[in-house]
């Protein structure tokens, strides 16, 4: 096909040819085609097929407000052909179509309309119900549109930026582009948003005259567009983002968006997040649908698709042409394309009178025939548009001419989607016919075409008004300047009439309100006579607008064809919600730069070296094992005989001091707080208001009014918070600093910890004095501050030294040194789970739930009852569950046969049904038997119960009787030593 | 599919008496109505919805059913309500699109597998098809997982559900509206209830903006707003959080997934609706409120999320998301509870998460609550006085805080 390449509207550039690929033959377009103009040019009329009833689609719209020409490249399903720029080599495919789009042999899919009225899958297909699976099959191969490999890759890159601004804008026409400029000039930082790849909107593409006010010289609408554009590159603090696509608005005016990529650009796409003081909403328009028997066949467009066809890209969209419009703009496109050498058979307007005189003149001297209360009745042509009935509106009437285009349109809508998101209610307007929003949300603006305006002047003023009104908002007194422009904006054009027709007299059968999801209008029928009344019904029942392109098509027609049927004539007219993303977004671009985000403990690498094998737990990593045998034998035997390291800095740690400290403490610790002393650790537990687990640590204190405690891993992030708002009623005066990650801390553990520890400091950590559960802080090596505590999690002598994070690697080198001729090891977290185990100590959210208190896990010691003034948290709770019945308790058990395995973490205890579960089971190396602790319920919780354990495989029962706890040590000697 | 399209349910003037008055038009209400009169002979019952039947959680959720619960006092129930799906078809004459597709879990840690085992332990011990899947066979149940070791939470293997699956939740909201309207409940739509009464400890009568209805009997199955009500007209406070939990659907493409996917260190689930979108949502953003407003965060956390385990997905692009209200207990647990403290006084709420694959089974055993008076067997665990007295149910294991990424 030849471009006409002369245009001043031209936004291609001929001479410099892409090639790509279609369905297997190599096609060539030009630099700035879209995907959807070059495959125009190639002459592709048939884009796909149809959902439904497979019918053929063609191009229809500019802006991909349907899923008409949604084609695949490269493998990506769902890409809107319109909007997505061509590239050199790019792979592009049709989509729902067997064989090709022009002979589809699902066609015939359209000769069964009859059989699928609104709604037809619920009332059929489940009888016989054995059928039911046979229809399901069919149904999802029927349904969606694009295809995707489950081993797609997708390639490019992706990247986020969260701006800021005074002014977002959004809309880069003429109404925005004056509304940036007008904010700008008072100072204010600007961001614009244009989802083309240019500014301009509905100026750019037009050669009609801009009409200035004082200057004689003559401009036309594009030469003004391109005049606005280069003062805005020119403005210093005016960020203009094009290729921009708004997708969503938010609370406090967060406006979210993503950016096509350049070639030049460091990204494909790119997401963003702008948090804006003020925001000017200036969208314009899109078309609203005409609706007639066969709208939907190649070779209907809208009128901004002919004309922007011809100017921005130079392709005629076809030879002889017929237009149906409803609007001033619909008769600038004939005349253009008249002039342009397209002949116009005729042109009917819907409306009966309102038209533009000097247009309907041109229209006139070039002896086009022009056809007031006519409307396009039905399109022919078996698989592209070969003839077109027009008809009154009343259908009284009827003629018939031969064209392979027809350009239809009832009207414009307004692209109010960024208003709605931000939570705008929109009403029906009357005499535009829009719905408007009745009351904008604070701090947003709207402005130009979607106001109904339609003279250069006045979209330009409301563009101004709404600048100035932004830029107030920012501070700036404008008060007088924006009654003058609001004076000015009130003397020139206001909102022009808008046409309401929605469908020409047809019985609807093939007439489309939506095509994603092929609606007729006799489908909207079918849905009201079934007693779905509003819109939003209707839309879930037949569908209409839930496709690819959501409401782009149907959203306007559908609540005015709704109320023009309705008998309930109370019912006001409403639309239907519209959701974000405005534009369909990738998960890619949405997932952006995304880093795996992890905390890593200072010995980190120290550990990986050895052998560890580091695996996520919740926000950090850790060492799982350091060897390949999962049950960790010579760790936990290393441990239990000689001595092992292992990293513990992932504890919450925490400093609180202050003359409430102490307070505070007894308000979220069950135990008495008052006792904690300077040279003694304290082991204590934090409940929630039911007496159920949350936490447990240990405290020491460390002067007057300051207390050094430990959280559990997983409670480190929240422990700030739950005291916090404990306290929130009381006005203590007292501070936390969460130390979690300014300390390491190395757990030293087994019976020759000690001598390790000896060659490592002059202190004196002997059994006598450094006693189990003592607190004490020295320096190793005379240098490195540490603070010691003698503790027993894993059964044996234990030293946890915590140091600052900056020797946590050179105190952990120094103790793999010392402890070398020793061998020491690392042991990691599943040694550790089974060492404790054999003591009995419980993890939280392992042998406790949700719903187990301190009682039910045998801790109810910790839980000091004669503090009443100190509100304890889950005090009260405590007290009324001490005695209650029918709850579970944990319990240690062995197996019957202790040459038997252990049971899966996880397997239930049964009888005639479930009683509990077992927490955590493991072979115990030290008493060379499975053992495990269970919660179960209390009749199972005596000594020498015999337990009927059923594992998830559904085989055999294995059967465990309930011992005491601990299993190891029971006296706690080897704590001692 | 050859009839003329009658309407589904009709409309009928508010009469000043009913038998039952039922609060909210949604799932559990309508189910409620439905079995008291197809059960229990009742057939002077009105449905009280202030929006449209369905405008709530009910048209809101993503439609996964299963039965795979924790505990056991859940698992019975669930498992009935499973059940329910194809025989209400039949029923109902009205297709409610059940698609078995079965439910695949993910464990991304030992823990969770652990915590896995005992949901299919118990679930088999009930005789519900479960079973541990390793990573391997994930993959082949969803060619599309990512099971390599390079992303953020490795997958370690799944808990596979095959008797659960999605049902068309619209169709469940138009299929009871339809069966309850033939015997001859009344569904008002566009009315909202202002007042209970209450005298001696009996319910007598609803109060509505288009009128006082005489009634002995008062379901509140008001969905987010169940505890608002229930606290501003009876003084009845419920231990409710309301939290907006949103979901989103991507363009609509041929089969790709076969099973519903989840994911909970990802907060994450998947899965392909009959019209070819990918429905996918979960965890709720932290702060308590009444809207159903979305947040921005939320859909980019959940293309992050895809983008690790589905990874195929970054080729495909989200078109809609929303939100609804969920109202959340204590022990992520629902309140089913009734005449106490007031007699024909019934409440069924704080579902959160589990509204719509329980509601029709709850509809039935608290239409013979309703009926009877009297609490049947499988409700019982679930009464309000549970938490006064410290007796949380177990459905979640972890404690439950409403904070990010819960």
């Amino acid at each position: 096909m030849n471009r006409l390449n002369r245009l001043p509207t031209l936004r291609v550039n001929p001479s410099e040819k892409l090639t790509f690929n279609y369905i297997g033959s190599s096609c060539q377009g030009v630099k700035g085609d879209t995907v959807a103009t070059a495959l125009y040019a190639n002459d592709v009329r048939i884009f796909g097929r149809s959902l439904k009833y497979h019918r053929p689609r063609g191009l229809y719209s500019m802006d991909g407000e349907c899923s008409n020409c949604c084609v695949e490249i490269d493998g990506i399903p769902n890409v809107r052909a319109e909007t997505t720029l061509l590239r050199n080599g790019m792979n592009i495919r049709p989509q729902n179509v067997r064989k090709s789009p022009d002979t589809d042999i699902m066609g015939f899919m359209d000769k069964m309309d009859w059989a699928m009225p609104a709604g037809f899958y619920y009332r059929c297909m489940h009888k016989p119900a054995k059928l039911w699976p046979f229809f399901l099959k069919q149904i999802r191969k029927a349904a969606g549109l694009g295809r995707i490999s489950p081993d797609f890759h997708m390639k490019g890159r992706y990247d986020e930026i969260y701006p800021n601004a005074d002014v977002c804008v959004i809309g880069g026409g003429a109404a925005g582009m004056t509304a940036a400029l007008t904010a700008a000039g008072q100072g204010l930082r600007v961001i614009l948003l244009e989802s083309r790849p240019w500014l301009g909107g509905f100026f750019d593409y037009r050669t009609a005259e801009y009409t200035p006010s004082q200057e004689g010289i003559s401009r036309t609408l594009c030469e003004r567009a391109r005049e606005l554009s280069e003062q805005l590159e020119n403005a210093p603090n005016v960020r203009t983002f094009v290729h921009t696509a708004m997708i969503g608005a938010y609370s406090n005016n967060l406006i979210t968006a993503f950016q096509t990529g350049n070639k030049s650009d460091a990204f494909d796409e790119r997401y963003m997040e702008i948090r804006a003081k003020s925001v000017v909403v200036a969208t314009g328009c899109i078309e609203r649908p005409l609706l007639f028997d066969n709208n939907d066949r190649p070779g209907v467009m809208q009128v901004g698709c002919a004309h922007r066809l011809a100017q921005t890209y130079g392709l005629l969209p076809g030879e002889n042409a017929v237009f149906s419009v409803g609007h001033d703009l619909g008769l600038e496109a004939v005349l253009d394309l008249y002039d342009m050498g397209v002949s116009v058979a005729c042109v009917a307007d819907v409306r009966e009178d309102g038209q533009d005189p000097h247009l309907l003149e041109k229209l006139t001297e070039r002896k086009i025939p022009f056809m007031r209360g006519w409307t396009a009745h039905t399109a022919h042509g078996s698989k592209t548009l070969e003839k077109v009935t027009l008809s009154t509106l009343s259908g009284a009437q009827h003629r018939e001419f031969d064209c392979d285009t027809l350009v239809a349109s009832a009207g414009l809508t307004p692209v109010t989607g960024p208003l709605t998101l931000a939570q705008a209610k929109l009403a029906y307007d009357n005499h535009t016919g829009f719905f408007l929003p009745e009351k904008l949300p604070e701090k947003m603006y709207a402005a130009g075409r979607m106001l109904g305006l339609q003279s250069p002047l006045s979209i330009e003023t409301s563009g101004k008004l709404a600048g100035l009104s932004a830029a107030a908002d920012c501070g700036t007194s404008l008060e007088h300047e924006i009654k003058q422009t609001r004076e000015e904006l009130r003397n020139l054009a206001g909102p022009v009439r808008g046409s309401k027709f929605v469908t020409a007299p047809v019985r609807g059968q093939k007439s489309f309100i939506c095509f994603d999801e092929d609606t007729t209008v006799k489908n909207i029928d079918q849905a009201i006579q079934a007693g779905f009344d509003a819109p939003e019904l209707i839309k879930r029942f037949t569908a209409a607008g839930t496709g690819p392109g959501q409401g782009g098509i149907p959203g306007h027609n559908l609540p005015l064809l709704v109320s023009q049927w309705h008998t309930d004539s109370g019912l006001a007219v409403q639309p239907t919600t519209v959701r974000p993303p405005l534009v369909p977004t990738y998960l890619a671009t949405y997932a952006g730069a995304k880093h795996d985000m992890c905390k890593r403990t200072p010995a980190y690498e120290s550990q990986k070296k050895a052998g560890g094998v580091m695996q996520r737990a919740g926000v950090w990593k850790r060492a799982r094992r350091f060897s390949d045998d999962i049950r960790c034998q010579e760790e936990v035997e290393n441990v239990r005989s000689n001595v092992g390291i292992l990293d513990a800095s992932t504890l919450g740690k925490f400093r609180i001091f202050g003359p409430d400290a102490l307070r505070a403490l007894e308000r979220v610790y069950v135990g008495d707080m008052s006792k904690v002393s300077e040279a003694k650790i304290r082991y204590s537990a934090m409940c929630n208001e039911d007496g159920c687990l949350l936490d447990d640590g240990v405290v020491v204190r460390r002067g007057e009014n300051d207390y050094y405690f430990t959280t559990s891993t997983g409670r480190a992030g929240q422990t700030v918070e739950w005291i916090r708002y404990h306290a929130r009623y009381e006005n203590w005066d007292f501070s936390i600093v969460n130390l979690t990650d300014a300390f390491g801390v190395i757990n030293l553990a087994g019976p020759n910890a000690r001598k390790v520890l000896e060659k490592l400091t002059d202190a004196d950590v002997s059994n006598a004095a450094f006693p189990f559960a003592g607190y004490r802080e020295f320096a190793i090596r005379d240098t490195i501050p540490v603070r010691v505590m003698r503790l027993g999690f894993v059964g044996e002598l234990s030293f946890e030294l915590h140091v600052p994070s900056s020797f946590m690697q050179t105190l952990w080198e120094l103790i793999e040194d010392a402890g070398k001729p020793l061998g020491i090891r690392n042991f990691g977290l599943e040694a550790q789970n089974l060492l404790r185990m054999e003591k009995g100590h419980v993890i939280i959210g392992s042998e406790s739930e949700q719903r187990t208190t301190l009682h039910d896990l045998g801790l109810g010691f910790l839980w000091y009852r004669d503090k009443p003034q100190a509100k304890t948290v889950g005090a009260v709770a405590l007290r009324q569950t001490e005695h209650q019945e029918g709850r579970l308790k944990l319990i240690g058990f062995r197996m019957e046969d202790a040459s038997s395995r252990s049971p899966k973490d996880g397997s239930v205890i049964v009888d005639s049904t479930i009683r509990g579960y077992v927490c955590s089971a493991r072979h115990s190396f030290a008493l060379n038997e499975p053992i495990g602790m269970a919660l179960a319920e209390p009749q199972l919780a005596d000594t020498d119960t015999r337990l009927e354990i059923f594992e998830d495989s559904g085989d055999d029962r294995l059967y465990a009787k309930v011992v005491p706890m601990p299993f190891y040590d029971p006296e706690g000697e080897k704590l001692r030593i | 599919m050859f009839r003329k399209s009658e309407r589904l349910w009709g409309k009928a003037p508010l009469m000043s008496d009913y038998d039952a008055v039922i609060i909210g038009g949604g799932l559990h209400g309508l189910a409620t109505a439905y079995y008291l009169a197809r059960n229990h002979g009742m057939k002077n019952i009105a449905v009280i919805e202030k929006r449209h039947i369905g405008f709530g959680g009910a048209g809101r959720n993503t439609a996964i059913v299963r039965a795979n619960q924790r505990t056991k006092e859940n698992l019975s129930l669930y498992k009935e309500g499973l059940e329910l799906w194809p025989k209400l078809t039949a029923e109902l004459d009205y297709n409610l699109m059940f698609y078995n597709c079965g439910n695949l879990n993910l464990a991304h840690s030992e823990a969770a597998l652990s915590a896995m085992r005992m949901q299919v332990a118990s679930a088999r011990f009930f005789g519900i098809e479960s079973h541990i899947a390793d990573p391997k066979e994930c993959k082949e149940l969803v060619p599309a997982l990512n099971i390599s070791e390079d992303i953020t939470y490795p997958i370690f293997g799944g808990m596979y559900h095959p008797p659960g699956g999605i049902v068309r939740h619209d169709a469940v909201v138009w299929g009871l509206a339809k069966g309850a309207a033939k015997l001859g409940v009344h569904i008002h739509q566009g009315t909202e209830v202002l007042g209970i009464n209450v005298e001696k400890g009996k319910i007598t009568s609803v109060e509505t903006d288009q009128g006082t209805i005489s009634t002995p009997r008062v379901l509140n199955a008001a969905g987010g707003y169940s505890a608002s009500l229930s606290y501003k007209m009876l003084g009845i406070h419920l231990p409710v959080s309301v939290l907006t939990i949103q979901a989103m659907v991507t363009q609509p493409l041929k089969p790709l997934l076969d099973h519903v996917v989840s994911s909970g260190a990802y907060h994450c689930y998947a899965n392909q609706t009959l019209k070819g979108e990918i429905a996918t949502g979960a965890h709720m953003d932290p702060w308590p409120n009444y809207t159903t407003q979305t947040t921005a965060h939320y859909i980019k956390h959940q293309a992050e999320a895809l983008s690790e385990f589905l990874p195929c997905l970054r080729g495909v692009r989200f078109m809609r998301i929303w939100g609804g209200l969920a109202d959340m207990t204590p022990d992520m647990a629902p309140i089913m509870d009734g005449n106490d403290p007031i007699e024909g006084y019934y409440t069924d709420c704080g579902w959160g998460y589990f509204g719509f694959k329980s509601a029709a089974v709850t509809g039935k055993y608290m239409a013979q609550f309703m009926a009877d008076g009297e609490c049947p067997d499988m409700l019982r665990p679930f009464t309000l006085r549970r938490f006064e007295q410290h007796r949380l149910m177990g459905e979640m294991a972890g404690t439950v805080v409403y904070s990010p990424w819960n």
